[in-house]
């Protein structure tokens, strides 16, 4: 078996670039590893990982407080704990945050810190612009909250149907927060789409061909294709809904022409794909989940690949079966509703061979495998009732109805909340070095679990027998009482669920103190985000790794003897790298991502109120924006530093990221064999690596 | 607690959750559910359920499979814990860091192109079916001079104009709101628009749900297979009330309709003084008129719109001249013949106290007992009753000016509009 690692972007090792030895006139990077400000103007894509995934959790709460005030008022028929209009605010809010606020950054949240990891690299491509994403996000996440307090939350629904978001049927300010709240966050998306995709494409290990990369990174790449071009059409599509309710621009006004059906189909067709960039991060995370406690490798990985890649093209083409009632003519219909049949061919595909990996495997029910193997369960249930609506004739009936949202729930909370959790126990360890505790955890997953059924279960029966969706009162004799009291109960046992998680966090911190390190590799793990020290040194690997084969790091482990039977070869401990490489340069931290990201709300801000604040706010981003471009690339005089070249032969001029002085905690010496371990791209790579071998002594690390 | 222990209490509990849902699910089916899917009682109705049960018993068929494969291989192959290392209970570790490993399989062609031709076998015979269905229910058997209804959806009540030749070009024969009354076993051909925001048209026992979007106008058809009063509720979100929006389809014999279409045609004529109800027809005319209709008497030359300077020129017409409403969408519900109907402000009152089911429709205004209470209470503040913006002009006003014995004079009025 030959390897090819023939790197995609070869650079040219030498090429001098000038370094600016002034800071132009601008703030010298920020330096420290300690405090609230390492963590401000950190690029390291760990930090912002890490920082995703708080973010994302916090506004879980935020969306679950709202989904408990949802069934509060369903509770009983009638029921008043909101207004009409505070229950329109809320049910809108609950959508958007579950849906931008949380679910997606989650997914950022594992995409950051595992991707580079996955890949063997030591950052992102673009770390500074990887911070703005991070910031840009938080912006527009707590943009969209503060309209709570300034008048009213968006009140027209999560998807915004013109005419009711228009400006005359939706006269409070709430849409106007939504339409820039979303554009502010679909900047972030859209940043970290182009980042993560370079950095995938550029930024792998020698030796780690597309077709040896993890299957969550494949999916987690898919989705960031789906991301690149999904985000623009929603950003015209607020746009459009912007100008209309700030500069009566009238392009969904039926009084002057419009067709409101102009607004379903650019949200649709964002709308859809953006399904899939919810979930296919969850099966990517179940893809690396299950193996490793079936201690089986993922059962047919060029189809769980290919599927993958399959339902990021054909989810391209099903935007439309959410529109079955809303007029379209029976050939679209037809078409819309084939082609939302046959995605389920690829989908299908992945839960056989999750099934697959574990048929014949030696299973450990640890927490993380539960709530994988929890999310296939619950993830069928939404993909079967998903099917029972793809037949159009039945969706007439369905649409719109509780149905669906039982259907959407199974797929995105039993699917992608559940997998994304069953990818918080299993890498927890790996990111802070302490595992969470597994007996609090698997409770907590049973506690979850039921909840989440004793919920959206009766959610199926609710929408057949009638109930409509997004009604703040059902009449006591519509016959939908007795599941309603159910459903509310269940939210509450998932609420006591999710609380326990928080619980499991604060309890195994505290537990963690003073314990013995957890070492590389907690799991038994297969990839190579496993290979290095626990919580990831900042400079993530001490060595480039030469990569021959898929789970590199599994097959250093372990061999075959003489019956084909797995062996032990190397102790998890002498493989792995302990992360006490200190000649690693990476890049500095910057002030700038945060100041441009700040800017984004102010000028959102100014377009609701004064555009005098959006003027602040343009000065922001524009100043923002040129002291980044002129930020010295790092502070030799910081550190008393020799770098051990001249010049960084990086080349990376693009982002200015030239690497510079260490910036994790323990580098304060030379780089003295000269190695490039940038990640801003300048990795030095190499023409060809060594012949893979079957056995895990074949591969080296490169000296 | 032992582990054989906590599985028999496991095991325990899990039959008597298992008990407590099939009680439950009885339970709920012994209940009323108007709105329900899956009791159909129209043919378009039926042609829907014949497609989604084979199809729904298909999904539980592999939803079993899939379950019991999960629950299989998780007892199957769940790793057990060596002799040695049982006896010291919990420490997850013991169990997890042994050397075993299973016989290491990367996957199984044959068994990929298995699970992804059958499935896409099965949907293509789906799909057969669902394209057969999609034909037969967009298939209209009425005939062009038959009954025709347009259906114009606003916030948060529902207009019937019937035109009885079929004709849609021409003014309607009948406004109605709330309650669209057809004959039975007859399709009856509807043109479903709105005047505002997006809503859907929706009687689930007869037919599935068609979007009413302003600007356009979406064919649909409603047939009811027995006679009955089938409830609806408008399911696209539109707005502060959207729960509110409801609306019924009563069949009735052939016979019955006709009868009742006669009552319709005719027009009210003003009350003279000393008549029952002239008192409320003055206030009525003097609170009421600048948006609601009362044919003959705030409509005299019948063009549909209350008199005045400028007239609203009917549904769909957006360059029509200005409208002289004081609703942003321009129409309220046309008043004419309000006690021949059983429900309204969106059909979310019964104007006749329980009595409708009971009393045949169209005898609902003699024999049934007017619900007086609602009635007034909605003359009287309607926001109160029902969100509805009236500041932005959509929906009813509140009347805090007007005395109790106006309200009477009132509601005695609107008794005598059958």
């Amino acid at each position: 078996m030959t390897t090819t690692s023939e790197p995609p972007l070869q650079l040219t090792a030498g090429e001098q670039l000038v370094r600016p030895s002034t800071s132009l006139g601008v703030l010298s990077r920020p330096t420290g590893e300690t405090g609230w400000k390492s963590w401000l103007f950190t690029v390291d894509h760990k930090r912002i990982g890490i920082m995703y995934g708080a973010a994302a959790l916090l506004f879980l709460v935020v969306g679950g407080v709202e989904a408990l005030l949802i069934r509060l008022q369903l509770a009983v028929p009638g029921g008043n704990v909101l207004s009409e209009d505070a229950y329109n605010q809320v049910f809108t809010m609950h959508g958007v945050t579950m849906v931008f606020l949380v679910i997606m950054p989650m997914a950022a949240a594992f995409a950051n810190y595992l991707l580079p990891l996955q890949i063997g690299a030591r950052d992102v491509a673009f770390p500074r612009l990887n911070a703005f994403s991070l910031w840009a996000f938080l912006a527009g996440g707590i943009f969209l909250n503060t309209s709570w307090l300034l008048g009213g939350a968006p009140d027209g629904g999560w998807f915004g149907y013109a005419p009711n978001s228009g400006l005359a049927y939706s006269p409070s300010h709430g849409m106007d927060f939504y339409a820039l709240g979303l554009q502010i966050t679909g900047i972030a998306s859209l940043v970290s789409a182009v980042n993560l995709i370079t950095t995938v494409l550029n930024m792998r290990a020698p030796g780690m061909t597309l077709f040896r990369m993890p299957v969550l990174t494949w999916m987690l790449l898919v989705v960031q294709f789906l991301l690149l071009f999904a985000i623009p059409v929603i950003t015209v599509a607020l746009f459009l809904l912007s100008f209309d309710r700030l500069f009566d621009a009238n392009f969904f006004n039926v009084a002057a022409g419009a067709d409101p059906l102009l607004w379903q189909h650019l949200f649709w067709i964002f709308g859809h794909p953006e399904v899939y960039i919810l979930i296919l991060p969850a099966f990517g995370i179940m893809s690396e989940v299950i193996p490793v406690f079936s201690r089986k490798p993922i059962f047919g990985y060029p189809f769980m690949v290919f599927s993958g890649i399959a339902i990021g093209f054909m989810g391209w083409g099903v935007w439309a079966h959410h529109m079955f009632t809303s007029g379209m003519g029976p050939v679209s219909v037809a078409a819309f509703s084939l082609s939302t049949m046959f995605i389920a061919v690829p989908t299908g595909v992945k839960i056989l061979n999750w099934l697959a990996t574990m048929w014949g495997g030696r299973l450990r029910f640890t927490t993380a495998m539960l709530y994988s193997v929890g999310a296939v369960a619950m993830f069928t249930i939404g993909g079967l009732s998903g099917v029972t609506h793809a037949i159009s004739p039945a969706d007439t009936q369905q649409t719109d109805t509780y149905y669906i949202v039982a259907h959407f729930h199974y797929v995105i909370f039993g699917g992608s909340l559940m997998g994304m959790l069953s990818g918080f126990y299993f890498w927890w360890p790996k990111a802070f070095g302490y595992k969470l505790n597994e007996r609090l955890g698997k409770l907590g997953f049973w506690v979850l679990l039921i909840g989440f059924n004793l919920t959206f279960g009766p959610m199926h029966i609710l929408g057949l027998q009638g109930m409509s969706r997004r009604i703040h009162s059902y009449a006591a004799d519509s016959g939908f009482n007795l599941w309603n009291a159910v459903a509310t109960a269940g939210a509450f046992v998932i609420a006591v669920g999710v609380l326990m998680l928080f619980w499991n966090i604060g309890l195994s911190r505290r537990r963690a103190r003073g314990a013995p390190p957890i070492g590389p590799d907690p799991w038994d793990g297969r990839g190579l985000e496993w290979m290095t020290a626990s919580p990831t040194p900042t400079h993530n690997f001490d060595r480039e790794i030469t990569v021959t084969r898929q789970d590199e790091f599994w097959h250093r482990k372990w061999g075959y003897d003489e019956d084909n039977k797995v062996v032990r070869v190397a102790a998890a401990d002498d493989v792995a790298h302990d992360g006490s490489a200190a000649d690693v340069h990476l890049p500095s931290p910057s002030y700038w991502p945060v100041v441009v990201a700040l800017g984004l709300p102010f000028v959102a801000y100014g377009l609701i109120y004064n555009l005098w604040v959006t003027a602040i706010g343009a000065l922001l981003i524009l100043g923002g924006l040129y002291a980044w471009v002129f930020e010295p690339p790092d502070d030799p005089e910081a550190h008393g530093h020799d770098d051990g070249h001249a010049a960084d032969p990086s080349g990376d001029a693009g982002n200015g990221e030239t690497g510079g002085p260490s910036a994790n905690g323990d580098g304060e010496s030379a780089n003295g064999d000269g190695e490039s371990a940038d990640g801003a791209g300048g990795r030095e790579l190499v023409g060809s690596a060594a012949p893979g071998g079957p056995s895990a002594e074949a591969a080296e690390d490169r000296p | 607690m032992g582990p054989g222990r906590a599985r028999r209490a496991l095991r325990r509990l899990s039959l008597v959750l298992l008990a407590a849902a099939v009680a439950l699910t009885a339970a709920s089916c012994a209940a009323e559910h108007p709105l329900d899917t899956l009791t159909e009682a129209g043919p378009d109705a039926q042609e829907i359920n014949d497609l989604f049960f084979p199809v729904l018993g298909v999904a539980i068929i592999v939803f079993f499979l899939v379950q019991g494969a999960i629950v299989y291989l998780a007892v199957r192959y769940r790793a057990r814990r060596r002799a040695a290392a049982g006896s010291d209970g919990e420490a997850d570790e013991d169990l997890y860091g042994d050397e075993e490993y299973p016989e290491q399989v990367h996957g199984n062609l044959r068994l990929e192109l298995a699970w992804t031709i059958i499935p896409t076998i099965l949907l293509t015979v789906i799909s057969v079916f669902t394209l057969i269905s999609l034909v037969e229910l967009n298939r209209v058997s009425a005939a062009e001079e038959d009954l025709r209804v347009t259906v114009v959806g606003q916030q948060w009540w529902w207009e019937f104009q019937y035109h009885l030749d079929g004709d849609t070009s021409t003014p309607p024969d009948i406004v109605t709101a709330n309650e669209l009354v057809i004959p039975v076993r007859q399709q009856v051909p509807l043109e479903i628009t709105s005047r505002d925001v997006i809503h859907s048209f929706w009687i689930p026992r007869l037919n599935g749900k068609r979007d009413a979007v302003p600007g356009r106008t979406h064919p649909w058809v409603i047939e009811a297979d027995e006679a009955g009063r089938f409830m609806g509720q408008c399911t696209e979100f539109c707005g502060l009330s959207h729960a509110y929006m409801r609306m019924y389809t009563v069949a009735l014999s052939a016979a019955e309709w006709r009868q009742w279409v006669e009552g319709q045609l005719a027009d009210a004529s003003p009350l003279a003084p000393g008549e029952p109800g002239y008192e409320g027809q003055e206030v009525f005319l003097a609170n009421c008129a600048n948006c609601h209709v009362v044919n003959g008497v705030t409509d005299t030359n019948l063009d549909g719109v209350p008199d005045g300077p400028g007239d609203y020129a009917g549904t769909g017409d957006f360059d029509a001249e200005p409208i002289t409403s004081a609703l942003l969408a321009g129409a309220a519900p046309n008043l004419t013949h309000f006690a021949s109907r059983t429900t309204f402000a969106g059909s979310i009152f019964d104007l006749y106290e329980d009595r409708a089911e009971r009393v045949p429709y169209l005898e609902a205004s003699e024999r049934g007992y007017l619900n007086r209470g609602d009635l007034e209470a909605w003359i009287r503040d309607a926001p109160e009753r029902k969100a509805n913006d009236a500041d932005g002009a959509r929906g009813m006003t509140a009347f805090p000016g007007l005395s109790d014995g106006e309200i009477d004079a009132l509601v005695e009025y609107l008794t005598t509009l059958r």
